[in-house]
């Protein structure tokens, strides 16, 4: 399997009637691609240009700054090399980071994509109401994360909240959910969740859509029960959207901010990898260096994943 | 209408996207060890100088001061024509003002007077992001002895002086009368923390029935600054975070006070901890005391006549081994920005004197509850309004400087929170915590402050 070998192919053809040019080949051939290039450099410099600014060059100075002692505001700093890299990973704050960080992602993805596809299933029913039911389970995706952080900070309050009133008329005192890291942890997965599982219900619908109701007839005919042929049929058939969505849903969840700073400022039992590098540089640390290693550390994990996507998901989803 | 992009054009726009990704990539820090910062000009030869017509003052508003801000700039553009003042809101709290200040210093421009609470002008003088302002001071006139003398020296360093007090604050002893009375208990602020632990189990369960009533303490919340409130009860038994440079947070007296705290929520169960702003469940009826900022006392007690509720403030109570000189000082400054020109300083000089003069000082303090900064400042108007205002005069005289520890560490607040989290929260070995929190904060002096103490 090599390239196109384009003259056998047109050997192989039968013969082509040419009209005759009036401009020599060579330079014919050589205008036209001068021309297009101008064209392709005019269209495409101006963002060539803005993601070497915007994206690029803010990712090669990071890793610079990751070698750096360097404090936020300072003019000056010390080069570490990759002592910040050593200092993290040998950190007792390391592991806790880390493993803040893998049960954030595995129950907010888990959680949004299991919950997506029983709201979805639900979604897929011929009943009244549907349309406007999937226009609300989406809703909370396009809201803004401060203010679902603001709204859902208010309902656990353990003083004023309307969770904490509900317990208090069943006799039942209200969780600590700021105070105690773990029950922090757990509050803003369950925010989290509730606000992404719209996407996954979507997607997860289209998914279910186009499955073909000749395949589940056929399997009804052959007495499989509805759970055979969901697990059978249903499911195999949106392995391509479950790989799309834990992909997507992965790099979000790694990259979630917004709702954990709103709702747990101080990263109380929170402190995921990126917010952990939030709060060492701006934070009352201050330690611009030491957050710009750990960013580097999260760029690596989300590289990783993104390779596995393309090895050995990416030909495994259809997008139509 | 078209027109066509010549060559020249393209080549042109090329060019100039190219010289911004070059100029773009040329901030960050300078890794050549002798790169100083500014230096300050002497009071000589200030006078050469003509103050910039407009400067930038970057607030967070504390004590929910903004119009009473704006108020004081109008005064000082009405005293001086010749300078504008830009007020910037630079977020709701110290933390988010310090983090646009110094994101600020990779750019070109900075705001000029900037609100630096106790943790963050130290930080800044160390990076070199704030003027000396002794020879600015003289400049305009104004002398250090103007301000109140156990103020302005928390901002000495170096021999230098690097901030002018503003709202400056200190923590009160807030409590419900009617819950108090309620409980048979006297109605005034205990004098110490023990004669208050006898009183407590009889409040709380005199009010337990009041609805969504919690306890009879509540322990200001720990995101909330929990390392300066908690000086009080280590102070109080012989403790502390550290002494100077020293951490003594693992020290047998610092055990028993934070091991007292634990007990008073887990073992007596009398206290809890606030999970957002204590004043505020004090304000919801939900707590019947707790330790909050002099700051809160205006809108408390606003809130308090609101609600018909009767709520009082007292000095901070003593421990077993100190009853008085417990009450640590707190709130913020104002700093102005080396990395602007001379001109822009010294308009910004002649407005952070304005602003902490006696009558602005006065203003601030009406409007909050701030202690008034200058020495000349009459309080006695406040007072007859507000005789809870009384309180903050008087536990003035009783203030002690912050622990070392909490200040000038960077993140040392951060840790003592942290350390508190477990000890309060997770019921944690007290011994065990505050031995690990020790070990933490030597590693930061020794790491980010001790090479850069200047002798």
């Amino acid at each position: 399997m090599g390239r196109l070998d384009t003259s056998d192919a047109q050997t192989s053809r039968a013969p082509v009637h040419r009209p005759p040019l009036s401009i020599p080949k060579n330079r014919r051939w050589n205008r036209r691609t001068r021309r297009d290039a101008w064209v392709f450099a005019a269209f495409a410099a101006p963002n060539v240009l803005l993601i070497l600014l915007f994206t690029y060059r803010p990712l090669v100075t990071n890793f610079y700054y990751s070698t750096l002692d360097w404090t936020l505001g300072a003019a000056t700093a010390t080069n570490v090399g990759l002592g910040n890299y050593v200092e993290f990973f040998t950190s007792p704050d390391a592991s806790s980071v880390l493993g803040v960080t893998a049960i954030f992602t595995i129950t907010t993805v888990g959680g949004a994509m299991i919950l997506g596809l029983l709201v979805a299933l639900a979604l897929n029913q011929r009943l009244k109401g549907t349309t406007f039911a999937r226009a609300v389970v989406f809703a909370p995706y396009v809201l803004s994360g401060v203010g679902v952080g603001l709204v859902w900070l208010f309902i656990f309050d353990p003083t004023y909240g309307v969770l904490s009133w509900i317990l208090r008329t069943v006799g039942q005192a209200s969780p600590q959910w700021v105070n105690d890291p773990k029950l922090a942890l757990l509050m803003v997965i369950i925010v989290y969740v509730w606000k992404n599982l719209g996407y996954c219900a979507v997607v997860y619908l289209a998914g279910l859509q186009s499955v073909p109701a000749q395949l589940l007839e056929a399997a009804s005919l052959d007495g499989a029960s509805s759970l055979r042929r969901f697990t059978s049929v249903v499911l195999p058939l949106l392995s391509p959207t479950t790989f799309f969505l834990l992909i997507t849903s992965l790099l979000s969840s790694l990259q979630a901010f917004d709702i954990i700073r709103i709702m747990t400022p101080s990263g109380n039992g929170t402190s995921t990898l990126i917010f952990d590098s939030y709060l060492q540089a701006f934070g009352s640390y201050n330690r611009a260096g030491y957050s710009a290693a750990i960013s580097v550390v999260l760029f690596a994990g989300l590289l990783v994943m993104t390779a596995v996507q393309l090895r050995f998901v990416e030909r495994k989803v259809h997008y139509s | 209408m078209s027109k066509t992009l010549s060559r020249k054009h393209f080549l042109g726009l090329a060019g100039a996207s190219v010289t911004a990704v070059a100029l773009a990539a040329c901030g960050g820090p300078s890794t050549d060890a002798g790169s100083t910062s500014a230096k300050a000009l002497s009071a000589e030869d200030w006078s050469k100088v003509k103050p910039a017509p407009s400067i930038s003052f970057m607030s967070s508003h504390p004590g929910k001061s903004r119009d009473t801000e704006q108020k004081l700039i109008e005064a000082f553009q009405a005293a001086n024509p010749d300078i504008k003042v830009n007020l910037i809101t630079g977020g709701s709290n110290y933390e988010e003002v310090a983090q646009k200040f110094q994101t600020s210093q990779a750019g070109s421009e900075v705001p000029d007077v900037v609100v630096a609470s106790d943790v963050w002008w130290f930080r800044y003088a160390v990076s070199g992001a704030i003027l000396p302002i002794n020879a600015l001071l003289k400049a305009v006139n104004v002398s250090s002895s103007d301000y109140k003398s156990g103020l302005i020296a928390d901002y000495e360093y170096s021999d230098q002086l690097w901030a002018v007090p503003y709202a400056r604050s200190t923590p009160l002893f807030y409590f419900n009368k009617d819950h108090f009375k309620a409980a048979g208990v006297p109605e005034r602020a205990p004098k110490t923390w023990e004669e208050f632990a006898e009183w407590a189990p009889r409040i709380k369960s005199a009010n337990a029935s009041a609805s969504g009533y919690q306890n009879a303490y509540q322990y200001p919340a720990i995101a909330g600054y929990a390392g300066w409130t908690l000086q009080n009860v280590l102070w109080g038994q012989g403790g502390g975070w550290s002494k100077e440079w020293e951490i003594t947070a693992n020290s047998s007296q610092s055990v028993a006070a934070m091991q007292w705290v634990q007990d008073s929520i887990v073992k007596n169960g009398w206290a809890g901890v606030s999970s957002k702003n204590a004043i505020t469940d004090l304000q919801a009826g939900a707590i019947s005391a707790t330790i909050s900022s002099s700051a809160d006392l205006a809108a408390t007690l606003k809130a308090a006549k609101e609600a018909n509720m009767r709520i009082d403030v007292g000095f901070l109570p003593g421990g077993s081994a100190a009853a008085s000189q417990v009450c640590p000082t707190g709130g913020s400054g104002l700093v102005i920005a080396s990395k602007t020109s001379p001109e822009r300083q010294l308009a910004a000089a002649k407005f952070v004197t304005f602003m902490t003069n006696a009558q602005s000082t006065s203003t601030l303090s009406a409007a909050t509850g701030y202690m008034p900064v200058a020495e000349a400042a009459d309080i006695s108007a406040i007072v007859a309004q507000t005789p809870e205002f009384q309180t903050v005069v008087d536990q003035l005289k009783e203030t002690r400087t912050q622990d070392f520890a909490r200040t000038f560490l960077p993140g040392g607040d951060q840790e003592l929170a942290k350390a508190a989290t477990r000890i309060m929260n997770e019921k944690a070995d007290v011994q065990a915590t505050l031995t690990e929190l020790k070990g933490t904060l030597e590693a930061i002096y020794n790491k980010d402050v001790k090479p850069k103490l200047k002798s």
